[in-house]
This record gives C-alpha cells, sequence and structure tokens, in this order.
C-alpha cells in the first residue's frame, strides 16, 4: 500500500513539475514589464533596474524559475492583470463554486449510473441491457454543450430555473435553484460511463464462484446482486469514478462557462481569452494541482477498500 | 443457422479475419454507423463541390432565417446570424472538425503506436516510455487544452497539438500490450533466430501484425478527439470565428438560442452522430476482433 502511493506520488511530481514550468511560462509571455509597472510612471531609470534587481528579473531564467517556485509555495501567484487581485484570492473565491457543483453532479449521476449498470448485469442479454448500453455510448458521445444548450433552451428559457450564474450558496433556495441545470449538464455526461463500468465489473463478480455458492445456498436472487455482487463489483467502480474526474473536470470546464458559474473552469477560459496570463497560470496550477491530489485521494481510498492490496504488498 | 455452419468441421476453415468480418456484418447498428460515416466523410471531402454557396457569403438581409422559412427558399436548413447558408456552413464545418480529428489521432495515434511498440520490443525501453506514458495520463485532456491555449495563444495551431498530446497515451498502452502478445509468437523467435534485423522485427512482424488492434482503437479515439476539439472551440479556444467548425458554430448560435434554435442545434446534432457512429463502430471492431471481450 505504501508502495502503490509512492509510486503515484512519484509520477505525480513530474506532471506537477511540469505544470509549474507552463505557469512559469505564461508569466514570461507577459507584455509588461513588472519592474516598470511596480515602479511606477515617474521612476528613473535606476530606480527600475533597482527593482529589477530586487525582484530578481536580472537573473538567469532557471534561477528566476526556482524564485517562481518558492512564491508558489507561499501561495504568491502574482496578481490578475485585470481585476488587480491577488490570483491566490480570486482563486479562493471560485474553488468552492466548483467543487460544489462536482458534488451536485455526482450525487445523482453516479448512483443513477451504478443503479443502470447493476439492471443491465442482472438483465444480462434482455432488451434492458441493450437498451441501457445504447443509453450509455449516446451518453459518451454527446457533446457537453448541447445537453447544457437544450437545458438552457427549454428549461431556462421558459423560465422555470435560472441558468446564469450563482445567485447564493447552496443551502440558500437561490442557489438550490441555480445549481440544478449546471448539475445535471455535468451529471448526466457521467452516467454513460458509470453504467458501463458498473455492468462490467458487476458482470464479472456474478460469475464468480462465490456468488454460485451464495445461489445454491438458495438466497434469493436481489439479495445475491446487492450482497455479493454489488459489494465487491463497486471496488473498480470507485477507482474508475476516481478516475473520471479528469473527464468532470473537462465537463466541468464547459459547463461553468455556459452558465457563468463562477468557478475555476469558466475563471480559466475567461483569462486564456483575456490574456490575463497571471491569473490562467493560477486558475490551470491549482486545477492540475486539484487533478494530482483526487487521484491520490483516490488510490489511497482503494487500497483501503480492497483489502487484498494492502495485504499483498506488505 | 449461419453459426452452426461453422462449428461444422469443413476443410476451408475459416480465417480468424473472415470470421472477424462475418461478426462485424451482422452487428447491424456497427453496419449503419460505417455507412453514416462513409456517407458524413464523402459529404465532407465533397464539401467545396457540392455546397450551395459560398459559407462566408454573408447577407444581412436573410439573417437568421428559420428551416423552412418562406424568406429563404434556397437555404434547406436556414441560415445563420449573418444569413450564411447552414448546409453550406455545415459542410465545411463538418471538413474542419473532422480533418481536426483525423490529423490528431493519425499523429497523436502514430507517435503512441510507435512509443507502444518500441517498449514492447525493447525491454530496457519499456520501463522509461511507460512512466512517460503514466505522466501524459495523469493530465486531463481538457487541461492540455487549456494550458497550450494560453501559451501560444487561441486558435486552430493550438488546439491541433493540445489533440495529438492527448491521443497518444491510450494508443500507446495498446499498442504495447498488443506488441507484448506477438512478442511472445513464435515467429517472433524464428525471425530473430533467421537473423533478421530489428527494425525489419519491428515493422514487418511487430507493426504488421498489431495494426489491426491499433487502428480499432484510434477509431474509438478518433470520437473522443472530436469531441474535445469541439468542447474547445466551443469555449472560444480552438477555431476563431468565421472558421466554419462545428463546435465555434455552436458556440456562435448560443446568443440565439431562444430566437433562432436551429443555428446552435444542428452543428452540435452532427457532431453527435458523428461521435456515435465512431463509438458504435470502434466498440462493434473490438467485439468482432475480439469476441472474448464481448459481455
Amino acid at each position: 500500500m505504501a508502495r502503490h502511493i509512492a509510486h503515484r506520488l512519484l509520477i505525480s511530481l513530474p506532471v506537477l513539475l511540469g505544470v509549474l514550468l507552463i505557469g512559469f511560462l505564461l508569466l514570461q509571455v507577459v507584455p509588461t514589464d513588472p519592474a516598470t509597472v511596480s515602479a511606477g510612471p515617474t521612476a528613473s531609470k535606476a530606480d527600475v533596474e533597482a527593482i529589477r534587481h530586487q525582484m530578481g528579473l536580472d537573473k538567469p531564467l532557471w534561477m528566476q524559475f526556482g524564485l517562481y517556485l518558492g512564491r508558489v509555495l507561499q501561495l504568491d501567484l502574482g496578481r490578475s492583470m485585470i481585476s488587480n487581485r491577488a490570483v491566490s484570492e480570486e482563486i479562493a473565491l471560485t474553488l468552492g463554486p466548483t467543487i460544489e457543483l462536482m458534488i451536485a453532479s455526482l450525487i445523482w449521476a453516479a448512483p443513477l449510473g451504478i443503479l443502470l449498470g447493476s439492471l443491465a448485469a442482472r438483465k444480462h442479454g434482455t432488451w434492458i441491457d441493450r437498451a441501457i448500453m445504447a443509453f450509455s455510448v449516446m451518453g459518451v458521445s454527446v457533446p457537453i454543450f448541447w445537453i447544457g444548450l437544450l437545458l438552457i433552451q427549454h428549461v431556462g428559457g421558459a423560465g422555470w430555473l435560472p441558468f446564469q450564474g450563482r445567485d447564493g450558496p447552496i443551502w440558500t433556495l437561490a442557489g438550490l435553484e441555480s445549481i440544478i441545470l449546471p448539475a445535471i449538464t455535468l451529471g448526466s455526461v457521467f452516467i454513460g460511463p458509470v453504467a458501463r463500468m458498473t455492468r462490467t465489473s458487476m458482470l464479472e463478480t456474478l460469475a464468480a464462484d462465490y456468488v454460485r455458492t451464495a445461489r445454491a445456498k438458495g438466497i434469493t436472487e436481489w439479495r445475491v446482486t446487492i450482497h455479493h455482487g454489488l459489494r465487491n463489483a463497486l471496488i473498480p467502480v470507485v477507482t474508475l469514478i476516481g478516475l473520471q474526474i479528469g473527464f468532470l473536470l473537462g465537463g466541468s470546464v464547459v459547463t461553468e462557462t455556459m452558465f457563468a458559474w463562477p468557478g475555476v473552469g469558466r475563471m480559466a477560459v475567461g483569462a486564456i481569452t483575456s490574456s490575463d496570463f497571471p491569473l490562467a497560470q493560477g486558475a490551470i496550477l491549482i486545477l492540475a494541482i486539484g487533478f494530482l491530489s483526487v487521484n491520490l485521494l483516490v488510490d489511497v481510498l482503494y487500497a483501503w477498500l480492497d483489502p487484498r492490496i494492502g495485504v499483498s504488498r506488505s | 443457422m449461419s453459426e452452426l455452419s461453422i462449428e461444422l468441421p469443413s476443410r476451408s476453415v475459416p480465417s480468424a479475419r473472415a470470421k472477424a468480418w462475418r461478426r462485424l456484418l451482422r452487428d447491424k447498428p456497427a453496419v449503419l454507423a460505417a455507412l453514416f460515416l462513409l456517407l458524413i466523410v464523402s459529404a465532407a471531402l465533397l464539401a467545396p463541390w457540392i455546397a450551395p454557396d459560398d459559407p462566408y457569403a454573408s447577407n444581412l438581409r436573410l439573417r437568421l432565417c428559420a428551416i423552412g422559412n418562406a424568406r429563404c427558399p434556397h437555404a434547406l436548413l436556414g441560415t445563420d446570424q449573418q444569413g450564411r447558408d447552414m448546409v453550406s456552413r455545415l459542410l465545411f464545418g463538418l471538413r474542419a472538425t473532422l480533418a481536426l480529428g483525423f490529423i490528431a489521432v493519425a499523429v497523436g495515434g502514430g507517435i503512441g503506436a510507435t512509443l507502444g511498440l518500441l517498449a514492447a520490443f525493447y525491454r530496457r525501453l519499456d520501463a522509461p516510455i511507460m512512466r512517460f506514458i503514466d505522466v501524459l495520463l495523469s493530465f486531463p485532456p481538457i487541461l492540455f487544452g487549456l494550458a497550450i491555449a494560453a501559451v501560444i495563444g487561441t486558435g486552430l495551431n493550438g488546439l491541433v497539438v493540445a489533440l495529438c498530446i492527448t491521443a497518444i497515451p491510450s494508443i500507446a498502452r495498446i499498442a504495447r500490450g498488443a506488441g507484448q502478445q506477438v512478442m511472445q509468437q513464435e515467429y517472433m523467435e524464428a525471425g530473430r533466430a533467421a537473423g533478421t534485423g530489428d527494425l525489419k522485427l519491428l515493422w514487418r512482424y511487430l507493426a504488421a501484425n498489431t495494426w489491426p488492434v491499433i487502428m480499432i482503437y484510434m477509431t474509438l479515439q478518433l470520437g473522443q478527439a472530436i469531441l474535445l476539439g469541439a468542447a474547445l472551440s466551443f469555449l472560444g479556444l480552438g477555431a476563431q470565428p468565421p472558421t466554419a467548425e462545428l463546435g465555434s458554430m455552436a458556440a456562435d448560435g448560443r446568443k440565439f438560442l431562444t430566437i433562432a434554435p436551429h443555428v446552435a442545434t444542428l452543428p452540435c446534432t452532427l457532431i453527435f452522430l458523428l461521435v456515435l457512429a465512431f463509438n458504435v463502430l470502434g466498440d462493434a471492431l473490438r467485439d468482432a476482433l475480439d469476441p472474448q471481450l464481448r459481455q
């Protein structure tokens, strides 16, 4: 188990370094000279040089990268070129809504996917199975923005639910109402993959010897499915759901942008299209770090759920 | 009945490939998907000749003309916000979207397949190549798109690079798996014993015996590449207006959703059908080639 996690960390390290390098590069393409900006319009040339030296801008690039790493560790990600607020402040504001949206999407889509997958596996080979599988293929083929557009056109356009922005925290009625359409959009593309994974995993477990034993003992079919099948089938499903977080992240960038949801994804797209390099750097950094930490967490969870991994590795 | 005849011992045992073909042709959705793709790809290729109008010629008097509106009898599927003919724009958009997907999968998949086969062929290279692939895999595709757009600016160039990179890891894994299986075959050993050079072994033995599997996964990857490309263009990070590309066309139509829904709905539907067809065909090809995977 410890080795398993160590391996994960080892893979994550170069990724993290790559992301930081991209972040550093982004700050290099900023068209204005930060020293000139911070010196102000009335500063003399010598003053600018002094500030340049003080900020480390006269050092070779690799040393500047080292300084950058140090700043990132202190959560100093620079200032947005448009709002002039600290990037870390902007991120702190957007992180909550993004997590909120992801949880709101997972909370209904993952159980529904698992339910559909189990149903398909139990009715293996029947028309129910085929219908669920057809639905699942459609789910992985549909562009997420189309679902959003349809909901905006038919539900939002009819005035039933708000579809622009976040009207408040989720525990208020207005906040709850405004998260419904984005959460439906983002969750809907998640059902198909989850149903498919659950079905495959379930078919494997239902064919196992202990399930046959359970059947031979005369336990009812649903009890077998849930207690013996689903419980064991869920282990790979949990990991796969975790690994699909990247997929969910992609969807959330699109969903947030469509519904003007004030999250990290929308901020990233906005920063890139408006050439706000420091903000784009911060947004990409936080998205990558979030993704890596979720993956790590899933790995730990997997090892914890499946005792065989812990035993075989220790 | 036909299943019975296969079971019977006969002189001419159908080859594995013939069996796979037969299984594929019996799969009705797959045949339908293949025919649809054939139609769509030829329409995209022939777009400059079959498009009824110039996709960039705007006519402000015919703005947002609905399907079947008497205002624009020549535009079968109506016009967009600049009065441009939707049929022509869809054909050209299809061309751009398909081209993006094909380039991404051909280049990215090609790099991935090479890496995977090298990893299978040279044991020494296996660990470093697979670590590199792991690194690529631990980066969600959309982040490649965002990061590359941020560094080199929004536009088609960045989009192509991002799509290529995201196609590399999954194809590399498949190629490695298929390559390792081939490496265990006796003819590999025979080839080596006969003194065949590495390059020839790699190309004539390894690549020649793994390409069907690799191609199938490329088909599946094509759907994903198209979907990602359309999403990035929709966000304004890929194809820029006035370029006709299905994702950016959908984004354009977003502003007129209530008064002229067809402007956004048509490109969205087309993307959906295109990706669906690639996925259905890819799944069927995989099942036909390896029936044991079918569950």
